[in-house]
């Protein structure tokens, strides 16, 4: 064992002008992360988004991407940060967003929107280009804690001819700024790029309430599946199954009642 | 103590300044109405070809070598503003001599501490002059007269110490003194050359030959006339202004940002010697076809980074560019404390100040100019009223807000699209959108929203969530009714 401790002293001596710590395991930091203001889902994730790195956020319409990608950055600008919402399809209510709790003088909104004569179900080139220059210089500018890249009524065939190397670039970027990119989509994108990616689900039917005469929409329970988390990684690689969370969103007029 | 700092020739100076290649070639300066126009001033190389002050445009141009200039009295005056700016440095308080363009009266009492002797005073001031591209002439005396007497007189640097005014002037020429024509052709007829020459005449005897002005002359020649400073106190604002008239008609903007780049540059500099920082530009172009395009950056806060400024000032041409080739520019500037932060290791991630105001305005020339901001709602009952602000975020601090339960957020379609609805009886039950077809499952509304009934901008409309459903997907969403079109519309999806 001494000999064992001593050949591989030797051999990183020997090493150490080229290889530092070549037979030493580097100590991982543990991630700094987001909360993301619902406690079910912090507990699945291991205390929240990432910072420094992609988190995908995918699912069809109703899925609860917007309500989760809201109640992060209310989150993150309440904790006294700035954050960027890159609006590809201008879909965002500003008063979602002040129902969500989010200080809206923190939160700088890129609202990219169609041409005139440009419907928004058609092919979203430029609208998809601009989103993606805007986030590059966001990155580049640095200083924001969380970006939101909000791509959920892009068709993902359309998103999937964006090159790999977009994403590539923007994790470099992402990881030298310490910003958070989160990305709304309908399907996963930013394959290996993102080191955490979720698929968000319907988790069941919440029948609008009917009271006396009047039905009201109260509430939405969503789930959330976590399929990669790579800050989970281990010595021995091994894919780790999917953990579900579920949680419920209310509507602001069920809040004030 | 007073150091009375002068370029001789100023007007030749200036052109040799703003066109350093005309340095070392024969230059005379040509004002007036064309063809009554003269030569006003000449370097030394064209005087020595014969060019004097006073000839004609013709026929100075007659004299070979000689380049002929326009006198340009912006430029003079920027540059005068040079020598000001200067001149501030050494003394608080100074004196414009006006009959003399570009000289300057400084008190030096107390400025010892500061910039040594008198010898090395004015040896500092006319060294810094000369970086600015000015050959000037320092002299310091006692008396203010005296000192600009030798400044006109005496090539350099010149110090005389206390009491030794009159020996000093001995030897200059009467000129030195500002004799009127009359006063000059008398001396000439008198013998009298020189400034000892007059002051060594017996006082009483010239003011009844000449008159009072007798007095005065015979004092100023020996030193002794005494004078009150007149310090200047301009307002420091009206000197951040630079302008510049273009040889012929610019259309890019590339070339223009060169000179910008340059004007930028003075005005910082002004700006950075009084302690303070530029908050806001104001670019006026004078455009071919009498046209004036005005534009003004203001960065949120004062900067005093040249290339901030300067990007910012690209990307606003750039976003609205002027409608014809430019003729001259002006650059006015309005100055401000600058920012001061005190920034700290825990306090959480903020954008830089300098680098926001450059990202938002690439992000404003990508996007337009109402797409990019933070969000202000409007107190107003009608849905969705917001105004877009600029985007400046507060000091970072931490805000608790109660935690309330996690809000379903609407996804607004913008504009609001149509769809076909079927109604079982007079509730919908089937929404046809995007060449589509939904089920509706569950329903919830009518709610009747409306407002602004006294005036055109009117609203009304009724709202139902509904939930929508295929065979394979399910959303939730908000349509309307509106009755005055007698439309149906998606306002919205809850995501």
């Amino acid at each position: 064992m001494a000999s064992a401790t001593n050949l591989r002293l030797q051999i990183e001596t020997a090493l150490a002008k080229r290889v530092p710590a070549a037979l030493t395991l580097k100590i991982k930091q543990a991630p700094e992360v987001f909360s993301t203001g619902i406690e079910e889902v912090d507990a699945v994730l291991g205390g929240g988004i990432p910072r420094g790195s992609i988190t995908e956020v995918a699912g069809g319409a109703t899925t609860g991407k917007t309500s989760f990608a809201l109640s992060s950055i209310a989150a993150i600008t309440q904790s006294g940060a700035a954050c960027a919402w890159v609006d590809v399809s201008d879909a965002l209510s500003p008063e979602s967003a002040a129902a969500a709790n989010i200080v809206l003088k923190r939160l700088l909104w890129l609202r990219i929107s169609a041409e005139r004569r440009e419907r928004i179900t058609d092919k979203p080139w430029s609208r998809l280009g601009q989103a993606l220059n805007a986030t590059d210089l966001l990155l580049q500018a640095g200083g924001f804690a969380a970006i939101v890249l909000d791509m959920s009524d892009v068709l993902p065939q359309h998103i999937m001819r964006v090159p790999l190397s977009t994403w590539y670039r923007f994790r470099l970027a992402a990881e030298q700024a310490r910003t958070a990119l989160i990305f709304l989509s309908q399907s996963p994108c930013a394959s290996s790029c993102a080191t955490l990616s979720l698929r968000c689900e319907l988790a069941g039917i919440q029948p609008f309430r009917s009271e006396k005469e009047t039905a009201l929409f109260e509430r939405q329970r969503y789930s959330l599946v976590r399929e990669r988390n790579r800050n989970e990684g281990s010595a021995i690689v091994r894919k780790k199954p999917p953990v579900r969370a579920e949680w419920s969103a209310e509507t602001p007029w069920s809040r004030v009642r | 103590m007073y150091a009375v700092l002068h370029p001789p020739n100023f007007a030749a100076q200036v052109v040799a300044q703003q066109r350093p290649e005309l340095r070392k070639r024969p230059v005379a300066l040509i004002d007036g109405e064309p063809p009554a126009d003269t030569v006003v001033a000449a370097n030394k190389a064209a005087r020595g070809l014969g060019v004097e002050v006073g000839m004609t445009r013709l026929q100075a141009a007659t004299i070979p070598e000689v380049v002929t200039i326009r006198r340009v009295h912006e430029d003079e005056v920027a540059a005068q503003s040079i020598l000001h700016t200067i001149a501030c440095m050494f003394s608080p308080r100074i004196e414009y001599v006006e009959i003399h363009p570009g000289t300057y009266a400084l008190d030096i009492d107390g400025m010892n501490g500061m910039f040594g002797d008198e010898m090395r005073l004015a040896n500092k001031l006319r060294q810094r002059v000369m970086t600015e591209g000015f050959l000037a002439n320092v002299a310091v005396a006692q008396n203010f007269d005296a000192a600009l007497c030798l400044a006109l007189g005496r090539t350099g640097v010149s110090v005389v110490p206390q009491g030794g005014e009159a020996t000093a002037l001995r030897d200059l020429p009467l000129h030195v003194l500002n004799l009127t024509a009359e006063q000059a052709e008398t001396f000439k007829a008198w013998g009298i050359r020189t400034c000892g020459q007059l002051a060594a005449l017996v006082e009483t005897d010239l003011i009844s030959r000449i008159g009072q002005t007798g007095k005065r002359l015979y004092s100023l020649a020996r030193g002794a006339w005494p004078h009150l400073m007149f310090p200047v106190e301009s307002n420091f604002e009206d000197s951040l202004v630079e302008r510049m008239e273009l040889d012929f008609p610019v259309e890019l903007l590339e070339p223009l940002l060169f000179l910008l780049g340059r004007m930028t540059d003075t005005l910082l500099e002004r700006a950075k010697a009084k302690a303070r920082a530029i908050a806001s530009l104001r670019v006026v172009l004078h455009l071919d076809g009498g046209k004036r395009h005005e534009r003004i950056v203001r960065p949120a806060l004062p900067l005093e980074d040249k290339l901030t400024l300067l990007k910012l000032l690209q990307l606003d041409l750039e976003t609205h560019p002027p409608g014809a080739a430019i003729l001259s520019l002006e650059l006015h500037a309005h100055s401000a404390e600058p920012y001061r932060a005190q920034h700290g290791l825990f306090l959480p991630q903020a954008p830089e100040p300098g680098r926001l105001e450059v990202l938002l305005a690439r992000l404003r020339k990508l996007l337009g100019e109402e797409r990019v901001g933070s969000v202000e709602l409007k107190d107003d009952h009608r849905p969705n009223a917001f105004r877009i602000v600029p985007f400046a975020p507060p000091p970072p601090k931490r805000s608790e807000q109660r935690n309330l339960a996690v809000a379903t957020a609407l996804r607004v379609c913008r504009p609001p699209q149509t769809i076909g609805v079927v109604f079982t009886g007079s509730v919908p039950a089937r929404v046809f959108w995007d060449g589509q077809g939904y089920a509706v499952r569950e329903i919830a509304g009518p709610w009747r929203v409306s407002g602004q009934w006294w005036n055109e901008a009117n609203w009304c409309r009724e709202e139902w969530d509904v939930r929508l459903a295929t065979e394979s997907a399910e959303r939730v969403c908000r349509i309307a009714f509106d009755p005055r079109s007698r439309c149906w519309y998606v306002q919205g999806t809850y995501d």
